[in-house]
């Protein structure tokens, strides 16, 4: 009995209750990760799967599929709808949602030919003004939350209309307005690309970045005896990240390269990581999502959530906008239509942020729109259609969300919410 | 916990004072003409059937809803709690009924919730170690702080939802039904509990059904019926008193089957001698 105290007063702070068992060595992480799957929090798992088959069937169908150039392509254009996706990962976590990015983005879009081309504006000031705009769009739907209690489905459905008509308005009976291809914008969406030695630089640094916080956590928790993860499993998971990340620069280095709007795309997921893990306005996002009263009741205020949420996801949509017509080189009355809306959400829905609010990441933007894209681009080059395209797409947002819903009655039934 | 608290008011001075407090919810009175004190040091219990307004009044303490007429002073200045922010910048930290926990955050992060440490860039090693500190005193059985609070048992979700509201070092806590779905260990923590954090110098507000939990710890019973006053007891008064004030009649469903029973049991012995 004595011995057993003795040995409950010695453990770890957080080692003192014999009923858990603890996972403290590579085979241990192995097995509790496996555990967390059955239990219905699947993480990137239906990324990695839906990626190695569909460049599978797709590097089949046609092999120039997988050729580093084919890639470079993909990446610019991931990187538009990427930064969109971005936004509606701030809505998703709350359990709201916004229909009208793919409007806000054309408008931004329209925004920058009408301002910067033909009034002449400094092009930054243009992409500011359509930013700021955009946020200011979103200010304006969490006020309807908020004050009038409109469901921002209605909200952002009535934005996706007016938007939409803005846009054609601004735009004027001719159309399109065609940007200059020489300016730094147009290169930006089309041309440039990182250096190979910083691409390969830049892919080291995750890795690099992991271990010294994880060392820095681990002697930290050791100090104030908390137990900590185990070494092995840190380095582990820093040599996979940074073997995959090598490769992928190596590889996309074979073509044109690492585009700096991918970069961008990467940058903002990073950020955005931090602001909602390491923060407190993080842990109050994902808190409203999960139980807005409890989040009230505990002083939260839970009405500037809700606003700095929608101005995020309107003005990332505002920047998405604007790099698409950096991408395309015009404002069209095409820009931000389509399936652009859609695409957004459904990379973030893919990539595992779920539509009932309260869970996700950042990183599920990045990771769905990569899916999403690669879809997408080898239909491109199967020359299929746009109304098989649709259809496919739509099939695939449909899988996206009977998976996240399938989860979350697992999660309930395994008690992880 | 272990650290002194500062700003306490000495033991036995009024800390929370309400005067004529009612609340409507349109046509109907939850609440009407509510007096109440609780001094440092005392634990108030707060009984009535349901519909007395027991948890009307507690969300009117906790700044859920504002009153709809009436005075409340706080250390001897009347406020205005209108806003859950404003209670526990005040010092008044509430454990509610439905504990108000999110399922999706674990341990840590619902115990810090709204008052997480360096907010620009989360104290994850600080707050779990204050975490298990505090759970600890508790004498509390978490498993783990790292768990989501989906996982926890409904005793654990209570536990942790009395140590979140002790982080904040409050000057009044209080607990709406705390031991109704405890077991019985776990309920005579609790009550420890309950009486550990009076000792500190708290007010503490407790509103239970459970008669015997009520006169364990509580220096005062104040009675509410349909929202009004209905007496103010000490834990010696008998049960039939209490009911009788909680009922609103001495003649009530419980005094008549006391009444049965005790001619039930009368009625046996004397056919048995």
């Amino acid at each position: 009995m004595s011995a057993d105290m003795n040995k409950a007063q010695n453990a770890a702070l957080d080692r003192s209750d014999e009923r858990v068992r603890h996972n403290d060595t590579l085979l241990g992480a192995a097995k509790a990760s496996i555990d967390r799957i059955r239990s219905g929090d699947l993480g990137m798992l239906p990324v990695a799967l839906g990626l190695i088959i569909i460049s599978t069937v797709f590097s089949i169908l046609n092999p120039v599929y997988l050729a580093p150039n084919n890639l470079v392509n993909m990446l610019f254009d991931c990187a538009t709808v990427g930064i969109i996706s971005l936004g509606i990962v701030c809505v998703l976590l709350l359990g709201e949602i916004d229909l009208s990015v793919g409007s806000m983005s054309g408008l931004a879009s329209a925004m920058i030919g009408v301002l910067w081309v033909n009034q002449g504006f400094p092009v930054y000031g243009a992409i500011a003004i359509a930013v700021v705009f955009g946020a200011m769009i979103g200010a304006v739907y969490a006020q309807l939350y908020n004050r009038l209690g409109m469901p921002s489905f209605i909200a952002t459905l009535a934005g996706l209309l007016a938007l939409l008509g803005l846009q054609l308005y601004i735009l004027g009976p001719t159309g399109s307005i065609n940007l200059p291809y020489a300016s730094p914008l147009v290169r930006f969406g089309q041309i440039l690309v990182m250096p190979a030695w910083l691409s390969h630089g830049l892919a080291l640094l995750p890795g690099l970045v992991m271990i010294v916080m994880g060392l820095r956590m681990r002697s930290r928790r050791l100090a104030v005896n908390l137990s900590s993860s185990p070494l092995s499993t840190l380095i582990t998971r820093a040599a996979v990240l940074t073997l995959a990340l090598e490769f992928a620069a190596f590889y996309l280095n074979k073509g044109r390269g690492v585009p700096w709007m991918f970069g961008l795309l990467v940058a903002l997921v990073i950020i955005l990581n931090y602001a909602l893990t390491r923060t407190k306005w993080g842990r109050s996002v994902f808190a409203v999502g999960g139980n807005k009263e409890a989040a009230r009741r505990s002083g939260i205020n839970v009405r500037a959530i809700y606003t700095s949420c929608f101005m995020l996801c309107s003005g990332l949509a505002a920047l998405g906008g604007i790099l698409s017509a950096a991408r395309l080189a015009s404002s069209s009355q095409q820009a931000g239509t389509g399936d652009v809306n859609l695409n957004a959400i459904a990379a973030a829905v893919i990539g595992g942020t779920s539509l009932f609010g309260g869970r996700g990441s950042a990183y599920s933007a990045l990771l769905g729109i990569i899916v999403i894209q690669s879809i997408s681009n080898g239909l491109t080059l199967l020359n299929l259609s746009s109304s098989l395209r649709y259809m496919i797409t739509g099939g695939v947002l449909a899988i996206a969300v009977i998976v996240d819903s399938l989860a979350r009655q697992s999660r309930a039934s395994n008690g992880r919410a | 916990m272990t650290q002194e608290r500062s700003g306490l008011p000495p033991k036995g001075e009024t800390i929370l004072k309400l005067t004529k407090v009612s609340k409507n919810f349109g046509a109907v009175s939850a609440l009407t003409d509510i007096d109440m004190e609780v001094k440092a040091g005392e634990v108030v219990a707060l009984v009535g059937d349901n519909g007395a307004g027991k948890s009307t009044l507690v969300k009117i303490l906790a700044g859920v809803h504002l009153p709809s007429s009436g005075t409340v002073e706080f250390c001897g200045r009347e406020v205005a709690i209108d806003s859950p922010g404003t209670a526990l910048e005040l010092g008044i930290a509430t454990v509610f009924q439905d504990l108000a926990l999110c399922e999706n955050l674990d341990v840590v992060a619902n115990l810090f919730l709204g008052h997480e440490m360096s907010p620009w860039g989360l104290d994850e090693v600080g707050m779990e170690v204050r975490a298990w500190t505090l759970l600890k005193e508790l004498a509390a059985r978490i498993p783990s702080v790292r768990e989501p609070i989906a996982s926890l048992s409904g005793g654990q979700r209570q536990t942790v939802a009395i140590a979140r509201s002790l982080l904040l070092n409050p000057k009044i806590i209080m607990l709406d039904e705390p031991t109704a779905a405890l077991g019985v260990a776990q309920t005579a923590e609790v009550l420890n509990l309950i009486e550990r954090v009076r000792d500190r110098g708290l007010g503490v507000i407790i509103i239970s059904h459970n008669m015997e939990d009520v006169r364990a710890v509580a220096d005062r019973i104040v009675v509410l019926r349909l929202g009004r006053n209905n007496g103010i007891f000490t834990p010696d008064a008998s049960n039939q008193e209490l009911v009788a004030a909680i009922t609103g009649a001495t003649e009530n469903a419980v005094s008549r089957r006391q009444e049965r029973k005790a001619t039930e049991s009368h009625e046996k012995g004397g056919l048995s001698a």
